[in-house]
């Protein structure tokens, strides 16, 4: 193309979206005001940092499957980390397969817009789209999470990984800090590298890293621990000296959106339900307790009456659903009420606080064609008190010293320039939505969120 | 399960698509699936392994048992062996089959139209059979023996490759050649991977 008509072309307009998991709203304003992150502190001077809601349950696969899709579980399907097979109880871990909704990314590409997608949870195996998509931290190995195959010997020169290790930091702090900042390295170098060498209209680089650091180190941090915590700040000045790098990378016709999808807390202790289904006499288990390992729905006994999956989600075991179903269809809603007022009574044995903010039904959270592969109830826990899946444990109570954060609903964040956002009621929902205005792409039918422009 | 090994073997006319199908597989096989994978294509093969033999029919059993011999050995040795390659007799290719055993030999004939062949002409070949510029060329001037009973029948001329290849392999996966991929996407050792880096996190 010629100058002359390069000029007179008006540029196209992108969007570069940096996603921050776990980082809540609370946190980065803290640390915008203490000189943590100077260049996040001056792109949000303008005012449009907002507060946002994530999704029921707040679960990274949960809430990045209804960013992508800007619909809710019922509609996309993707309810946990994992998920069952009623007929069979068979447990297995849900994937872009299982993806029901048409995503941000294959939208864009319909329209024409060229895409860079990196590190989003629930996008293995990854679909061709029009442009680049690497996988997240549900892929298997990096040789398998690469679009276009032909990007794949480059990331491996750039040594880019998948995710660290988070048995290093079940191990010790010392271990997985160095693990941590390798990844971290490699997923800021590959992201500049791709922002440098790929065309696109829509980019998006998800940091990872935030989060782990968050569940093993954010106890620390709010303890004031005289190591770590100096060291949970230097990771996001890297994190914000990085965001300065991509803003510079920036033209004056690109938006330069960043979020997170949920926030994070400190745990005071971790909640087994299953025990505390055992124990109020609702689950039984068909062999010894001491042979059954994490979430092995194999082991419900035929004549129980419900069982959980993480987080806090309760599967009422109904006859002509469940593999060895007992509870008569007629009596699903008394028993889903009981099970309901139970758990919304449930207190720490401690300190007698309670564990259950309030325990939801389904159709009161998702609607949509996929409603019925929901969990009976969803159980939103008091900040503090993690809801586990694990189906025995030999305690209802627990306070485990590597895992130390737990997600938080409210206190998400997004900032989105230029643009007077509303100050309330913001879900991540709304942010494909959101981006599809910023492309001037129209909205397909059917969203569950809204466009904030 | 240890990966076991196997040849699978891509017979056809030039244009058939083997070549195409079969680094479709070695890649699904090899990058995907994260298997001990090797390739001989016979237009490679040509320049080392056999490398001076001409088309005559001697030349070219002489070609095809070579690849049959490199596609033994690495099949003994658990690797699957993938030769993609003319291979137009069906007695050198029977040969090889007795050789590395019927139970890890997997005939995928890719059958074409002479007319869809001579079209495609990939390789400008055809127009230089056809105007008599090269000789002994199969399906112009050569015969070619198509298998009686292959393992797999790909029909290039009408079928997508993508069908083509998801044929082959859940041929192999149903045969028990390789595993197939659960739901998910994930064999069963990934799966497995992927739920200790799950329980890692607290999510299980």
């Amino acid at each position: 193309m010629g100058l002359f008509r390069r000029l007179r072309t008006p540029k196209r307009h992108r969007v570069c979206l940096i996603g921050l998991d776990c980082t809540p709203h609370s946190l980065l304003q803290r640390m915008i005001r203490d000189g943590v992150m100077p260049n996040v502190a001056e792109l949000v001077g303008d005012g449009s940092l907002r507060r946002v809601n994530s999704v029921y349950p707040w679960v990274s696969s949960v809430a990045w499957s209804s960013f992508m899709t800007g619909q809710n579980p019922g509609k996309h399907g993707i309810f946990g980390f994992i998920d069952r097979d009623p007929s069979t109880l068979k447990t297995f871990v849900p994937t872009a397969r299982h993806m029901k909704s048409r995503t941000l990314w294959e939208i864009l590409g319909d329209a024409g817009k060229r895409v860079v997608v990196v590190n989003v949870p629930v996008t293995y195996p990854p679909k061709p789209v029009n442009g680049v998509l690497i996988s997240g931290f549900l892929s298997p190995r990096l040789e398998k999470a690469v679009h276009p195959p032909s990007l794949l010997p480059k990331l491996q020169q750039l040594g880019y990984r998948i995710d660290s290790d988070p048995w290093l930091a079940r191990q010790s702090r010392e271990k997985a800090w160095p693990d941590l900042w390798d990844a971290l390295e490699k997923r800021t170098k590959t992201l500049l590298y791709l922002l440098d060498h790929e065309p696109w209209d829509f980019f998006m680089g998800l940091i990872m890293e935030t989060d782990r650091l968050h569940h093993f180190w954010l106890e620390l941090m709010e303890r004031d621990d005289p190591v770590w915590a100096p060291k949970f700040f230097e990771l996001y000045r890297y994190v914000d000296d990085f965001i300065g790098q991509v803003r510079e990378r920036l033209d004056e016709n690109t938006t330069l959106m960043l979020m997170s999808d949920h926030g994070i807390c400190s745990i005071k202790k971790e909640i087994f339900y299953n025990c505390w289904l055992h124990d109020a006499g609702y689950l039984r288990y068909s062999k010894p307790p001491d042979e059954i390992k994490g979430p092995d729905l194999q082991a419900v006994h035929p004549d129980s009456v419900a069982y959980s999956m993480d987080p806090g989600r309760i599967f009422i075991n109904l006859k002509g659903r469940e593999k060895h179903g007992s509870v008569d269809p007629a009596d699903y809603e008394r028993v889903r009420d009981e099970i309901a007022a139970a758990a919304e009574a449930l207190t720490d044995p401690d300190s007698g606080e309670k564990l259950v903010q309030r325990a939801y039904r389904r159709e009161e959270l998702y609607s949509g064609p996929y409603l019925e592969q929901a969990a009976d109830l969803i159980l939103a826990p008091v900040d503090g008190y993690d809801p586990k899946g694990a189906l025995w444990k030999p305690h209802f109570t627990h306070k485990d010293q590597a895992m130390v954060g737990m997600h938080t609903y409210d206190d998400a964040f997004l900032y989105v320039p230029n643009h007077s956002l509303p100050t309330d009621g913001l879900s991540i929902l709304d942010m494909m939505p959101t981006i599809l205005q910023l492309l001037d792409v129209p909205l397909p039918p059917g969203l569950d969120g809204r466009g904030l422009i | 399960m240890a990966q076991k090994g196997f040849t699978l073997w891509f017979t056809g006319l030039s244009g058939s698509g083997k070549t195409a199908l079969a680094e479709m597989v070695y890649d699904e096989l090899k990058q995907k699936r994260g298997l001990k994978v090797e390739k001989l294509d016979g237009d490679v093969v040509r320049t080392n392994l056999s490398k001076g033999l001409g088309f005559s029919r001697e030349d070219r059993d002489i070609n095809i048992r070579r690849i049959g011999f490199v596609c033994n050995l690495l099949t003994r040795n658990d690797v699957i062996a993938i030769a993609s390659a003319i291979s137009p007799y069906r007695s050198v290719r029977d040969e090889n089959r007795a050789l590395i055993g019927s139970d890890k030999f997997v005939e995928v004939y890719c059958e074409v139209p002479i007319e869809v062949a001579v079209e495609r002409d990939v390789k400008g070949l055809y127009k230089k059979a056809l105007s008599g510029e090269i000789k002994n060329f199969t399906g112009i001037s050569d015969p070619y023996e198509a298998p009686l009973n292959p393992e797999v029948h790909i029909n290039s001329g009408s079928e997508a490759i993508e069908e083509s290849f998801a044929k082959i392999i859940t041929y192999l996966e149903e045969r028990g050649l390789i595993k197939p991929l659960g739901e998910s996407g994930y064999s069963e050792e990934e799966e497995e991977a992927i739920s200790a880096h799950l329980e890692a996190l607290g999510y299980l």
